[in-house]
């Protein structure tokens, strides 16, 4: 499990945005919304609304990748790209990759 | 008290927190000052802080001689020593007994042990929050040499009746040794009463001392052989180690900042009443326990805690999300999932784990309730999750 400070406060925006990858489940009463994106066997990140820091957890065998990828995630957000092509074909490939790492080729 | 962020420690059945101001004094005196051990510094400018945690502590659990209690780095290790030092003046292969209740630190050295083939291990199941005497006399085998279990569960907060256990396993010669985590400072201990053969204690729960300091009480230090070896400060022209107590356990440098901190503890709760510390636990277990059982979404697994725990789930909500949901959003730090109590949870949620609210001595009633209101407020938007993919 790690902790990631981020620059400016999570949103239910974020959220929907990641429900693009996975799973995402959102409780919106709490708070200011408790929500939790799924990405089966591979990670998850949760966090509250209006909060710099969100939590994720994953394998630990297969945490160079992942950090990776919430980079990439996180950053495409930034930059509102709104062209998700490039971001879905790297999930593909860094998700064969955790696949092959955590059960084999 | 140290000064106190705004949140609301309720883990203290993992490690308390805030300590009282006398032990925080106690540990930067013990830093400001010399090192003093005996036969190990000349001179006299340091606090001789081993045989005053040693004193306090016997004092606290009625342990005699103070020299039969001896220091460790935490409680895990003095089972370890307990138990491996036991067993190596028995017969291999013998049975040995243990409970569902257990913690890791009993757990993992026997099925280690039984994995190697050394012993046979029965695993008793618990009713209502204990084992009851007579589950324990049934499981008696003619080659059962040893008991080792919780005095108080640390999911449940449930007490064992460990003088009638004891009594049990001494009728047939068995050896007891008996976990009090999460009894020690909370509950009044008479070791000069209760029929234990050793009693294991940590510093940094019950006993408001600082982590890296534990121990344990050996009635016969005979029946137990050490394990560990090394430099006691005593006995020095000797190659092999000293078997008088307490070095015949302890061997290498003290913790004496941790050590400082625990007599400080001690004596705390002394000058407090161990009485009237657990009687407010039971109080305010009780209190929170009112305050979420009719919640219809929340399931309370203990609700008669003799311990300031309790373990409880929201229906459709993992216990891990209430946590993070409890610490981000309301600042109100809990522990959840297996609690290093795996069967416990087998037993009574299917294994998944739970949110665990421990209190201490310095929780006030208002804290309870605060909590207990956020716990509701999460419990009532539990249905109202939504979910996209």
């Amino acid at each position: 499990m790690k902790e990631y400070l981020l620059d400016a406060p999570v949103t239910a925006e974020f959220f929907a945005y990641l429900g693009n990858f996975g799973k995402v489940e959102a409780l919106q009463n709490i708070g200011e919304g408790f929500y939790k994106f799924e990405k089966a066997d591979w990670f998850s990140i949760k966090g509250l609304s209006g909060d710099t820091t969100v939590e994720v957890r994953f394998k630990k065998e297969v945490m160079d990748l992942t950090a990776d990828f919430l980079y990439l995630l996180f950053s495409a957000y930034r930059e509102g790209a709104v062209d998700l092509t490039l971001s879905k074909q790297r999930e593909q490939a860094v998700g064969r990759r955790v696949r092959e790492r955590l059960y084999g080729p | 008290m140290a000064d106190r962020p705004p949140i609301i420690y309720l883990n203290n059945a993992a490690t308390t927190w805030p300590k009282p101001p006398e032990v925080l004094e106690a540990v930067r005196q013990s830093l400001a000052l010399p090192v003093f051990g005996s036969g190990r510094t000349t001179g006299s400018q340091g606090e001789d802080y081993i045989t005053l945690a040693r004193e306090a502590l016997a004092s606290l659990l009625a342990a005699d001689p103070p020299e039969h209690v001896v220091f460790t780095p935490n409680a895990t290790d003095s089972l370890n020593i307990l138990i491996q030092g036991f067993l190596a003046g028995s017969e291999a292969d013998c049975r040995v007994l243990t409970t569902e209740l257990d913690h890791n630190s009993v757990l993992r050295p026997l099925h280690e042990l039984a994995r190697q083939g050394r012993i046979r291990l029965t695993v008793l199941p618990f009713e209502d929050g204990t084992v009851h005497p007579d589950t324990v006399k049934a499981a008696v085998t003619p080659d059962t040499r040893l008991m080792v279990t919780a005095h108080g569960s640390n999911v449940l907060g449930s007490v064992q009746d460990v003088t009638r256990i004891g009594e049990v396993l001494h009728d047939h010669g068995i050896y007891f040794i008996v976990d009090g985590a999460q009894t020690a400072g909370h509950i009044p201990v008479d070791l000069r009463a209760l029929p234990v053969d050793a009693y294991v204690f940590t510093g940094h729960k019950g006993l408001f001392g600082i982590p890296g300091t534990g121990g344990f009480y050996v009635r016969d230090p005979e029946a137990v052989l050490p394990v560990r070896y090394g430099g006691t400060g005593t006995e020095s022209s000797s190659l092999f180690h000293p078997r008088e107590m307490p070095e015949r356990f302890e061997s290498g440098t003290h913790n004496y900042p941790g050590l400082a901190a625990l007599a400080a503890g001690a004596n705390y709760i002394a000058s407090v009443g161990v009485e009237k510390i657990s009687e407010k636990a039971e109080r305010q277990a009780a209190l929170l326990i009112e305050e979420l059982k009719n919640e219809p979404n929340i399931t309370v697994y203990n609700e008669h805690p003799a311990l300031p725990i309790v373990s409880f789930n929201i229906r459709g909500m993992e216990n891990d999300d209430v946590g993070f949901i409890l610490a981000r959003a309301y600042g109100i730090v809990a522990r959840t999932g297996l609690h290093c109590a795996p069967l416990v949870h087998r037993a009574i949620d299917d294994g998944i784990g739970s949110v665990r609210l421990s209190l201490s001595w310095f929780t006030t009633d208002e804290e309870c309730r605060v909590a207990a209101r956020a716990v509701r407020e999460i419990a009532h938007h539990a249905d109202s999750s939504v979910c996209s993919s």
